[in-house]
């Protein structure tokens, strides 16, 4: 089938030129070096386990990163912890802080003290002048919507207990003349 | 992984295919000095990776493209040469050392070869691969390389009325 084995047989007799001397040496040498700076790499010595076994590599734990990560992770608890604390309501008026009456409970709230009382106003409305049936001058009436909130504490135990109500209070007020 | 015997394994592996490696290798280089870099630099590439010659479709590929990076790299330095060796015949170096005047006429002949059919040549009689390693080293199919063989060796008796 081959006809062209004459001329395969001719081309075989053909020598190539061989490498130079060295070359086997260059190579050599690049394969150290090789091998060198690989080891370099790895961050390993030839000295450290006199040239016998290539050394471990043992897992390092990175005390850094994770007290980072920890300090990291603790910061976002107690941010999102503050978050929810916060009340959401934006208040508009803080129309007065009374001191907490200073009353004795009876035997079954004895333990908790007035703590505070809070009175929002969050809208006002002027409703216009008016005349009362028993007053003679007219009156501007006002119409104002609160949120008071009662706050009672056990001082021993620490807990709290909190009253909160809408309530609305209309007000009359005389018009003076000039 | 490393072992003993690598670093002889090694010299034995390479004195039996720097020959045929560096023939390949000049198909690209004009001088056997350039051809003896490219070779270096391949052989040690390969073997960091592999420490064996089972897959010698790897070892000529990366010969090529290591050959192929040389030859983008000193482009101009490569057209340089190229002009004085047109221009000059005998200063490029010989790639086969010459016995006879038949010998001689075979060598033209082969140097008149597209270089798809010579490196296939090259690699094939010279290097004694399977057209199976051919083919993964060139990354064409096996058929492709035995017919680009077959081209060759057919231009080449065409070029040589004697044989």
């Amino acid at each position: 089938m081959n006809d062209f084995s004459e001329l395969e047989s001719q081309l075989g007799k053909l020598r190539p030129v061989q490498p130079s001397a060295d070359l086997m040496t260059r190579v050599e040498r690049a394969l150290a070096e090789a091998r060198h700076s690989e080891s370099l790499h790895r961050g390993e010595t030839s000295t450290a386990t006199a040239g016998v076994l290539p050394r471990e590599r043992r897992f390092r734990f990175n005390w850094l990163s994770l007290g980072l990560g920890l300090a990291a992770a603790a910061a976002l608890v107690l941010f999102t912890w503050i978050q929810l604390e916060r009340p959401a309501k934006k208040m508009p008026a803080l129309s007065s802080i009374t001191p907490a009456p200073q009353f004795s409970s009876p035997a079954s709230t004895a333990q908790f003290i007035p703590a505070g009382l809070t009175q929002v106003v969050y809208h006002t409305r002027d409703e216009g002048v008016h005349f009362p049936s028993n007053s003679e001058q007219p009156m501007r009436r006002v119409r104002s919507h609160t949120r008071e909130t009662l706050q009672w504490r056990n001082p021993t135990t620490g807990a709290s207990l909190r009253i909160s109500y809408p309530s609305e209070e209309v007000s009359l007020v005389a018009v003076t003349g000039q | 992984m490393e072992n003993v015997a690598t670093d002889e394994n090694w010299k034995n592996c390479f004195s039996q295919l720097a020959p045929g490696l560096l023939l390949f290798a000049r198909q690209w280089a004009r001088s056997t000095a350039d051809a003896e870099d490219i070779v270096q630099e391949a052989f040690v590439r390969f073997w960091r990776k592999q420490h064996d010659i089972a897959n010698r479709g790897l070892l000529y590929a990366t010969v090529r493209s290591i050959a192929l990076d040389f030859l983008r790299r000193d482009s101009r330095r490569a057209r340089r040469e190229s002009t004085a060796a047109s221009e000059t015949e005998q200063t490029v170096q010989p790639m086969f050392a010459i016995e006879d005047e038949s010998q001689r006429a075979l060598v033209a002949a082969l140097d008149l070869l597209p270089n798809e059919q010579r490196e296939v040549l090259v690699m094939k009689i010279w290097n004694e691969l399977t057209f199976a390693e051919i083919a993964s080293a060139l990354e064409i199919s096996q058929n492709t390389a035995a017919s680009r063989y077959r081209y060759a060796l057919a231009a080449l008796k065409k070029n040589l009325p004697a044989v």
